[in-house]
């Protein structure tokens, strides 16, 4: 009779937990689904009916909006400012990292503590000097410049998490190679490089997501339409107070968020364990 | 051309470098960048806050502490602000990591689909907040509406964005919709830390699952729950996205959050870079006590451990 009672119970605190579960997920992409519904209709049919499916699928939507946005454009420009900003965060926070984390000494615990001070400060703290230094190296108006920006403001953290993995790097591998008179910036690049590869994955993906999907920064420094990244393209769609075509705009958020989301869907191990470590070691 | 020989002497000198030379030529790249593009503005904003300086122009002189005192006393929009970020903040700490460990929670204990629900949770997080901001203005202003013409739901015909309180509830949920994952996946990676033999034995003890919920399960992801905390916390204080898409700040001023007003007074409204930077460097200040706060505990509970 017990086992009887508590398999009732069981099964439905089990059948509670799913509809929670399933109601938090409608939630969360309900949304999403929404807005790809709506994409593939006119403008009418989202006036009428907004739940019904399209009468007709149109596609035509997705060419405005990848005219509208200079889609291709948007996009190689946030590409350059991702290689740029990636190549420069991973090169230059694994040397410090690994040279950081090896050396012992007051002048290296001066530098990790300059670096690890960076997590106390917003960037609404420093974006108004940001944009006059930035206009006086002539950083700002160029995609590069903005890459050139993104490693100044990524070095910290990615310095961080190298700096706590250089640790599980054996100290035998230095010595080896200082006795085969292996140039240290040589062995650095040969030898323990290749072995942070499970961290490097981590801050590209870590960063890769930041970069595409900050807003603030490329709104500051890049005014020439021409140099727009994708996230300021598409807010350049929305007069705020005007009329809005909604069957265009929601096509170009569609598209706007398509390659980050497929890269999630492909890479979803990494992504996880990426945002785990960053958070928790950051 | 270079020899061989050459080379080979150069590279031998460079061994032989002091180790602090070594150090500077390591970590140089990444200082240089670092010092120019956040060191060099951040002392920057602390200086030019005790100045008049604006966009337009070039000269400026010192004013001491005026512009603090102006924002703190005379500026009822910054303080609006202010006030709006802390109400916001409130809510945010703690619905966020009250829907994310119990979904984690909920996640965790499923025999099958974990990994799909998982992935559904999360997605928001992988979408710009400004993106995000803009899907949930169409369905506040278009879906949400339709769904109950009549009003019959009582609820979902609202003017989510025109009504200040009502956008405040909207400024809330896209937050959380695009939040309550992120911390998801930290609570689950907690969750699978706990030692399975534990969750069992209470289970043969006769603990149901709530009990172990409580007793066994939340002491041992003690430390991630303050984790969450403080980064719900450095989150929220932050906002700026979610409510430039949705809302812009209003009706009016209603919505403004700190992050937004100091935006509108450098770049929008005044152009008075100095009397921004005050504001900046106030909203440091919060930032920098709820880090070491942080900090602190955080040590605390290792020492602990």
């Amino acid at each position: 009779m017990t086992g009887v009672r508590i398999s009732v119970r069981e099964s439905l605190a089990d059948l509670t937990s799913l509809a929670v579960l399933m109601l938090a997920a409608f939630i969360a992409i309900v949304p999403v689904l929404m807005a790809l519904l709506n994409s593939l209709k006119t403008d009418g049919e989202i006036i009428t009916n907004i739940l019904a499916l399209p009468q007709v699928p149109r596609f035509g939507n997705y060419l405005i909006a990848f005219e509208r946005t200079r889609f291709l454009r948007s996009v190689w420009n946030t590409l350059v400012v991702l290689l740029v900003g990636l190549a420069g965060i991973v090169l230059f926070a694994s040397m410090a990292g690994y040279k950081l984390s090896r050396t012992r000494g007051a002048a290296s615990g001066i530098i990790f503590g300059l670096f690890v001070m960076s997590m106390l400060i917003p960037f609404h703290s420093i974006m108004i000097p940001l944009t006059r230094v930035s206009r006086t190296l002539r950083l700002q108006g160029s995609t590069v410049g903005l890459g050139i920006i993104y490693v100044g403001l990524g070095v910290p953290l990615a310095i961080f998490l190298y700096h706590g993995f250089v640790k599980s790097v054996p100290r035998e591998l230095d010595e080896a190679a200082v006795i085969d008179g292996c140039a240290e910036l040589r062995y650095f690049a040969t030898i323990v490089f290749p072995l942070l590869a499970p961290v490097t994955v981590t801050i590209i993906v870590l960063n890769t997501l930041w970069m595409w999907n900050d807003f603030l920064l490329p709104l500051l420094m890049i005014t020439d339409m021409t140099r727009y990244t994708v996230l300021l393209s598409t807010n350049m769609l929305f007069g705020r107070y005007g009329n809005h075509e909604w069957s265009a705009i929601l096509a170009t958020l569609i598209l706007a968020m398509l390659p980050v989301v497929t890269l999630f869907l492909a890479l979803q191990k990494y992504v996880m364990r990426g945002i785990v470590d960053g958070a928790i070691k950051g | 051309m270079v020899s061989t020989e050459q080379l080979v002497h150069v590279t031998n000198r460079r061994v032989a470098l002091s180790p602090t030379v070594k150090l500077l030529a390591f970590t140089a790249p990444a200082l240089v960048f670092y010092v120019a593009l956040v060191l060099v503005p951040a002392a920057g904003g602390i200086w030019y806050s005790f100045t008049n300086w604006n966009g337009l122009n070039p000269t400026y002189r010192f004013v001491g502490v005026q512009n603090y005192v102006e924002a703190l006393v005379e500026d009822e929009y910054f303080i609006a602000s202010l006030l709006f970020t802390l109400r916001y903040v409130g809510f945010m700490v703690i619905l966020q990591n009250l829907f994310a460990l119990v979904l984690a929670l909920l996640v965790e204990a499923r025999r099958k689909g974990r990994l799909v629900f998982r992935t559904l949770l999360f997605l928001p997080n992988m979408i710009s907040m400004i993106i995000g901001g803009f899907i949930w203005l169409f369905m506040f202003t278009r879906v949400l509406p339709r769904l109950d013409p009549a009003g019959a739901l009582g609820f979902l015909n609202q003017s989510w964005i025109g009504n200040p309180s009502w956008s405040f509830v909207a400024i809330l949920t896209v937050s959380l919709w695009a939040g309550v994952g992120y911390l998801m996946v930290i609570y689950i990676a907690a969750l699978q830390s706990v030692p399975q033999q534990l969750i069992e034995s209470a289970r043969i003890d006769g603990a149901g699952p709530f009990r172990v919920a409580r007793s066994v399960i939340l002491p041992m992801i003690l430390p991630a729950v303050t984790i969450g905390i403080f980064l719900s916390l450095n989150m929220s204080f932050k906002v700026f996205e979610v409510v430039y898409a949705l809302t812009g700040g209003g009706p009016g001023r209603a919505t403004q959050v700190v992050a937004l007003n100091i935006f509108e007074e450098a770049f929008n409204m005044s152009y008075r870079y100095g009397y921004a930077s005050a504001k900046a460097t106030l909203l440091f200040l919060v930032v920098f006590a709820i880090t070491l706060v942080q900090l602190r505990v955080m040590k605390k509970r290792e020492v602990e451990a």
